[in-house]
């Protein structure tokens, strides 16, 4: 069951755990500075970690799986024989972000999250930025995600973007954003069962740390929803819609029910009538003012969308342009996070708020520009090419580990539909100790913190830390042998 | 609360009682196989087949007559058909799957203690086999899994909001329970007719499974007379395992769900009625005739399955549009 045995076998009794640890110095390392002296706010965890002896170490490490083996901390994986269920991989070492470091990252989230909600507001209003040239036009009308439905649609407070899920990573040059998930981010309950998991196991460490809180985020969750409410009700009917137990985040859409107190609802327990939204309760129908949905854009109503879709509720989209309920994430906020889109962000943030951005972007260069496609097809050995519209790390091509042939045959698919692609530098992320058979190692790390917004902006001090298990991997994606640590934001 | 969430609870309910039920049985009839003599034996497993109206594999019960090694041979093959076998949809841990998944949709209104619970059960049975069971004394085993079904009831008892959520719970378990009862005491009577003398064993073992020995041995007498017997596991209401007490339960819990309202009046009308067959006219017949119990047992029978029917289209399969306020 275990996807990643670390049982202490390999490792000889009374060896200290940090004994081999090595960093490539190409990398920023979250625990070490050069010279392998522990950073400040490393320095307890580090003597705790590497005092401990690595049968203790692995007796964490196995502990943590099996509570989430035992708690249902799974997700389900469809292979020839049916459906396995398989535990997060989680690494019990925690990883620290100091009070400064944090600062920065969490005005730089506001910040950003302030102006995309802003630039959604604009394409589906106005469209002054699209006229004044700083986004161009046919990027923003052509794009799939684009849902020309949302057009003249009022959303309150201008939350368009309600739950957002920044990935962050660190290089030499500091943090940069690295993707805006606007859609249907996941993850967060990982954030929380990591932080669980590893504060049970290295309590006494926990407390010294003077770690961050981030227990609140279901009441965050709530209030901010509750905000969404139309026609102001003070005590609106939330529900969180799931596509179902078959779902690989079922875990969290159950998770996150939970720690709302709300009910967790199919697209098949609603009903729309005469522009209201009902769900079947066993004393009737009752009214439904706010959906935190998890079901994919295409998937939230066969009237509005794709027609074949099972999972969502007919009417639920005209029930919201009619001002009767709320959805978050709205329809269309996908035209924000596309991978094109993405590198006109700073100049999104300039236009709207007339300030600087806070957090970079990573350096990109879009296909669809003349000048980016042929630096593209020039440097594909030293860049990691996405498609434009997909997420998970599927169909991307990472340069230097591809094969002359990949490349060439990477290469013809990029002509043949240039605005389908982008490219970026391979990203030297900041690596983390983690537990393996063989002591600490450095394994490489990115972080999604979860930005909330309703009337206002909230924010918990904590973040889904995902990890490449892979020793030299830079893929974190838990469809491809990711995991998670818990990270310790810590108190001033 | 959700009709689907309810429904989840009520199922929920229902297979960890049939799991618990099985689990009972198969203790019952394991040990019945370390003393008991084989025409004995057997005539339990009829009496297990019958009750759980399920066909034995083909010659199964047939092939161990009056031969030891054939009979044990039998009864491995038996108990994992009850047990493991992925195709009986009644097998403990067919059930104990069953009641998993259905407590998977509803773990946002079930506690972690309650999920874990039920979870580790169900992981520890699935790595379970009647290979090894069978190495050691496998009584020990159905006891063990029925004790974690039985932790599982504990701490739900002892952590559940008494909501819908718990009602629908106990709804599952008691319709279940009196079900499982009615069956079984048919099927007693249909292996071992009362008139018939000289099967103490049978009806010791009887009592057995209803949890109801030491409670009769009190009451009435260390003789068991059939029909005394039956009377009691059909009609005393201070029993937990009798088919009164289950409806009891039932009717309790219809009641808090509804909440005074009409809601399922069709579904109380209906446990009331049994009730009233068992309170007014259950005991008097002829003790040795046992063909008027047996019709009203299979009475009871046909009303629980239309019992079932009238909770699930009260409550869970409703047409929504029947029931929406007037427009405006």
């Amino acid at each position: 069951m275990s996807p990643r045995p670390v049982d202490g076998s390999d490792l000889s009794p009374g060896r200290r755990l940090f004994a081999g640890y090595a960093c490539d110095p190409a990398f920023y390392d979250e625990m070490f500075e050069r010279g392998g002296v522990p950073r400040p706010h490393s320095r307890n965890l580090w003597e705790a970690l590497d005092a401990m002896p690595p049968e203790a170490a692995a007796g964490l490490q196995e502990r943590a799986e099996r509570s989430f083996l035992h708690e249902g901390v799974t997700f389900s994986v469809y292979g020839e024989d049916g459906a396995e269920e398989r535990i997060i991989p989680i690494d019990v070492f925690p990883r620290i972000i100091d009070a400064a470091e944090w600062a920065i990252i969490e005005r730089g989230l506001r910040q950003r999250l302030e102006a995309l909600n802003l630039f959604l507001a604009d394409v589906y209003g106005p469209a002054r930025i699209l006229a004044d040239g700083v986004v161009p036009a046919d990027l923003i009308l052509n794009c799939p995600q684009y849902r020309p439905e949302m057009r003249a649609v009022d959303v309150p407070h201008g939350a368009y973007v309600a739950i957002c899920g920044t990935d962050i990573v660190r290089t030499h040059d500091g943090f940069l954003v690295l993707e805006d998930n606007l859609r249907v981010p996941s993850g967060v309950s990982y954030m929380l069962a990591n932080r669980r998991a590893v504060r049970t196991s290295l309590r006494n460490l926990f407390r010294r740390c003077r770690v961050r809180n981030i227990e609140h985020y279901g009441r965050l969750l709530r209030e901010s929803l509750s905000e969404l409410a139309p026609n102001g009700a003070t005590e609106p009917t939330i529900v969180l819609l799931t596509p179902g137990v078959y779902n690989a985040a079922f875990y969290e859409h159950m998770f996150l029910a939970r720690e709302m107190g709300v009910e967790l609802v199919e697209g098949s327990d609603l009903l729309v009538d005469d522009g209201r939204v009902y769900m079947r309760t066993t004393r009737g129908p009752r009214r439904v003012d706010v959906v935190y949905r998890r079901i994919d854009d295409d998937f939230l109503d066969p009237l509005a969308f794709r027609s074949d879709s099972q999972l969502g509720t007919p009417g639920l989209f005209s029930a919201f342009q009619g001002g009767n309920v709320a959805l978050a994430n709205v329809p269309g906020t996908g035209v924000a996070d596309d991978k094109s889109v993405y590198s006109y962000v700073p100049d999104i943030i300039r236009y709207y708020l007339a300030e600087e951005p806070l957090l970079a972007n990573v350096e990109t260069h879009l296909c669809r520009d003349p000048e980016g496609l042929e630096f593209t097809l020039d440097n594909l050995d030293r860049l990691v090419v996405k498609v434009v519209g997909g997420s998970g790390g599927y169909g991307m091509l990472v340069g230097p580990h591809a094969t002359p042939g990949e490349r060439a045959a990477y290469a013809e698919e990029i002509r043949r539909d240039p605005a389908n692609f982008i490219s970026q530098p391979v990203l030297d992320l900041s690596c983390a100790p983690c537990l393996t058979g063989e002591g600490a190692a450095p394994r490489h790390v990115d972080l999604r913190p979860f930005i909330l917004r309703g009337r206002e902006t909230r924010l918990a001090p904590g973040a889904f830390c995902r990890v490449a298990l892979k020793p030299g991997s830079l893929v974190v994606n838990s469809s491809q042998g990711g995991g998670g640590k818990d990270l310790w934001v810590l108190a001033e | 609360m959700l009709s689907r969430s309810a429904q989840g609870l009520y199922w929920m309910g229902r297979y960890l009682e049939r799991a618990q039920h099985g689990c009972r049985l198969l203790t019952d009839q394991m040990e019945a196989i370390e003393d008991q003599p084989v025409d004995q034996v057997d005539r339990r497993w009829r009496r297990i087949y019958t009750g759980l109206g399920r066909a034995p594999l083909a010659g199964g019960l047939e092939s161990s007559r009056g031969d030891d090694v054939f009979m044990l041979v039998d009864a491995f093959t038996l108990a994992d058909d009850l047990t493991f076998e992925p195709n009986n949809p009644d097998a403990i841990r067919s059930c104990l799957a069953a009641a998993r998944e259905n407590a998977r949709q509803v773990r946002n209104l079930i506690g972690k203690d309650m999920w874990s619970r039920l979870n580790v059960a169900y992981l520890e049975l699935r790595e379970a086999g009647i290979t090894e069971i069978w190495k050691d004394r496998p009584a020990e085993f159905y006891v063990r899994s029925e004790d974690a079904v039985r932790a599982f009831l504990g701490i739900a008892d002892s952590t559940m909001y008494r909501d819908a959520g718990w009602h629908f719970l106990e709804l599952g378990r008691f319709v279940e329970r009196a079900q499982a009862l009615a069956s079984l005491l048919d099927a007693q009577l249909a292996v071992f007719p009362s008139a018939e003398p000289n099967v103490e064993s049978a009806w010791h073992s009887l009592l057995r499974i209803c949890e109801a020995r030491m409670a009769y041995r009190r009451l009435h007498s260390v003789e068991y007379q059939p029909h005394t017997v039956v009377d009691f596991i059909v009609a005393d209401t201070r029993l937990s395992r009798s088919i009164r007490h289950a409806l009891g339960r039932v009717s309790e819990s219809l009641e808090a769900i509804s909440g005074g309202e009409p809601l399922a009046p069709e579904a109380s009308r209906r446990v009331g009625r049994m009730a009233a067959r068992i309170d007014d006219g259950w005991p008097r017949r002829d003790p040795d005739d046992d063909s008027s119990a047996r019709s009203v047992l299979q009475e009871i029978r046909q009303s629980l399955w239309d019992l079932d029917a009238d909770i699930t289209s009260a409550y869970f399969d409703y047409d929504v549009r029947d029931r929406l306020p007037e427009a405006g």
